[in-house]
């Protein structure tokens, strides 16, 4: 339904991917743990590999709760469809598109 | 020689009263009358009768001058007489000043905001009646704005966090949560913009906002902001009435302006709940001395009144209680809890202070939510544990926002309090996220809209927020270091135990 207004109403998104140059927004999204009260937002270079992303952003987020062991294991999903990120996997090959959200749990 | 004049006729009230609404009003000869009013169109609306619009309350200007004169008078001789006798020492704590913080950030903007608008109604309503109750509206806000700025600028000399709320206002991530709302209402048509604010938020949530608030003043030693509080009661009660007339005369009207109405009020119920949810952790962890818990103020102010009494009534005209309300009534459990520790660990980027709570308050907490313990309790012992080991839970970045509310999404699953409710649309080949099924219905209705939200996660990522780090982004923000984080310890809170210890010595109050 669009929107009622007295002239046209349209305007281009103000999160669209293209304003991310190279990159884009990523959310991680660890479920099974209530110390952070929502999931994480980050930027990231679209060729980024898994790896890198994982070291290089999510862990030093996630490894701020006080009981985190860099030995966990997780499981993750996206959308509910479970995904096994490869080291080398873009976030195209993992399927997490802009502003797209991994969930996460304690495998 | 000249004739004295004869003393003027007095006339009555009514009679002055339909003088200047009635009688300035005209039907235009040489324009149409949609030339005059060219915004009462676009919505869809049908207005058969704008004379139909029973006038609520019948105020003339000297009359309205007048009653708020003496208002502003005795409010400013409180003023005085606090801030002469030191009165800010008597409040229950310095930390209870973090609801005023977030009030002048948060509310006092939005009374600006309400003053602008409603000054378009008093200009482009068609009936005379309606226009001069917007204007009487639209002065008493900027007379809010006014006011709370002068009861809160006494804290600013000596407290952090007030300094800079203006710009705070229109940049800070947590402002945004209320700025956007009425951006979406002041963007909105006439006939919306009267539900939105009118209607959802000066009728049906109006006394979840401002008791809490006022209560909390009273409760915690703030003389300053309860008489504000008194004062802006009796205007609010006029804009009670105005939000009501506004929805009967449209339901009356034309049947056809009813599922318009309806979806409105679905919209900004659940727009102002969510907005409500600032609330909701002020009343159960900011206040020092606590007024009543979120949930009972939620049963009381909106399940009992308005829910049964105020929808009772609008079922008449084919009215339901609004969409996802059962959601909303579930969440009271919960809601607090979970936005407080949301600020607790983003409070190194706010204006206010935050602490874990005193054993005693903890509890409060267990007594009044019965879920407490088992869901919320656990993460506050970890946080003891953390800080005996010298740490803070501060996030080390930025939290997935609502694309409609604005909110970090913190929310959780209707039924499952421990799991976070995830939504989202794709919208021409892109990807929205949302907290709840109302948020999301309300991006689905109005996908265009919501499109452009200016989302401050998103906006510090495409680094129009002073910086890529949190420092740079701070400054930006105008916060100096001791404005937020941790409350013990802070300058507000030595300051406070220094000037009572002082007093102890002196003799002093
Ligand atoms: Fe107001
Ligand atoms: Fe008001
Ligand atoms: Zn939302």
């Amino acid at each position: 339904m669009p929107v009622k207004a007295i002239s046209e109403y349209k305007f281009p998104s103000k999160s669209r991917q293209e304003l991310y140059g190279d990159d884009q927004l990523v959310h991680v999204w660890w479920k099974d743990n209530p110390w952070f009260c929502a999931a994480a937002c980050f930027r990231a270079p679209r060729a980024m590999p898994w790896s890198d992303f994982w070291s290089a952003l999510v862990v030093p987020f996630f490894e701020e709760d006080p009981d985190w062991s860099p030995d966990q294991q997780f499981a993750f999903s996206i959308d509910g469809t479970p995904v096994e990120p490869k080291a080398t996997d873009t976030f195209a090959d993992i399927g997490l598109v802009h502003k797209g959200v991994l969930a996460m749990v304690r495998a | 020689m000249t004739i004295a004049p004869k003393a003027p006729r007095k006339l009555s009230m009514k009679d002055r009263y339909s003088a200047l609404t009635r009688d300035l009003a005209w039907d235009p000869s040489y324009v149409t009358n949609e030339e005059m009013f060219p915004f009462t169109n676009f919505e869809g609306i049908t207005i058969h009768d704008w004379s139909k619009w029973e006038d609520p309350f019948r105020l003339t200007v000297d009359a309205y001058t007048k009653y708020q004169a003496e208002k502003d008078k005795r409010l400013y001789a409180v003023l005085d007489g606090f801030a002469q006798s030191q009165g800010h020492l008597g409040l229950t704590d310095a930390s209870y000043l973090n609801a005023m913080k977030l009030f002048i950030q948060g509310v006092s903007p939005l009374e600006y905001q309400a003053h602008r608008n409603f000054a378009y109604l008093a200009r482009h309503l068609n009936g005379p009646g309606p226009r001069f109750a917007a204007l009487c509206q639209s002065l008493d806000e900027i007379r809010h704005i006014q006011t709370e700025v002068h009861t809160l600028s006494n804290y600013n000399k000596l407290y952090t966090g007030f300094h800079s709320y203006v710009w705070q206002h229109d940049r800070v991530w947590y402002l945004s949560v209320p700025k956007s709302f009425f951006d979406d209402a002041v963007s909105a048509g006439p006939f919306e913009f009267l539900i939105a604010i009118g209607f959802s938020f000066e009728y049906l949530l109006t006394n979840l906002l401002f008791v809490p608030f006022m209560s909390g003043a009273s409760f915690n030693g703030d003389l300053p902001t309860m008489t504000f509080g008194f004062s802006a009661q009796s205007d609010e009660s006029r804009h009670m009435t105005l939000g009501l007339e506004a929805i009967k005369f449209l339901l009356e009207q034309d049947e056809k302006n009813v599922p318009l109405v309806q979806h409105w009020i679905d919209k900004w119920f659940w727009r102002g709940y969510r907005l409500l949810a600032l609330v909701a952790q002020m009343l159960d962890y900011m206040l020092p001395r606590k007024v009543m818990s979120w949930k009972e103020a939620f049963d009381l102010y909106f399940e009992q009144q308005m829910l049964g009494g105020l929808f009772v009534d609008l079922a008449y005209y084919g009215i339901t209680p609004p969409k996802f309300v059962e959601q909303a009534k579930e969440e009271k459990e919960y809601l607090s809890h979970q936005v407080y520790w949301t600020l607790y660990q983003f409070s190194h980027a706010a204006s206010f202070t935050t602490s874990i709570p005193t054993d005693e308050h903890m509890e409060w907490l267990s007594a009044n939510y019965p879920k407490f313990d088992e869901l919320y309790k656990p993460l506050w012992e970890k946080e003891k544990r953390n800080v005996a080991a010298g740490g803070r839970h501060f996030d080390r970045g930025l939290p997935e926002l609502c694309s409609v509310c604005q909110i970090p999404m913190l929310f959780t699953e209707p039924g499952d309090p421990t799991t976070i409710c995830q939504r989202h649309s794709d919208f021409e080949g892109e990807r929205f996220n949302f907290c709840s099924d109302g948020c999301k219905n309300i991006f689905d209705h109005e996908p265009e809209k919501y499109v452009q939200a200016w989302l401050p996660v998103h906006q510090i990522f495409q680094g129009n927020c002073g910086g890529a780090s949190i420092p740079d982004v701070l400054a930006w923000y105008r916060m100096n270091p001791e404005d937020g984080g941790e409350y013990l310890g802070s300058t507000d809170h030595q300051n406070w135990l220094a000037w009572h210890d002082m007093a102890e010595k002196t003799g002093g109050n």
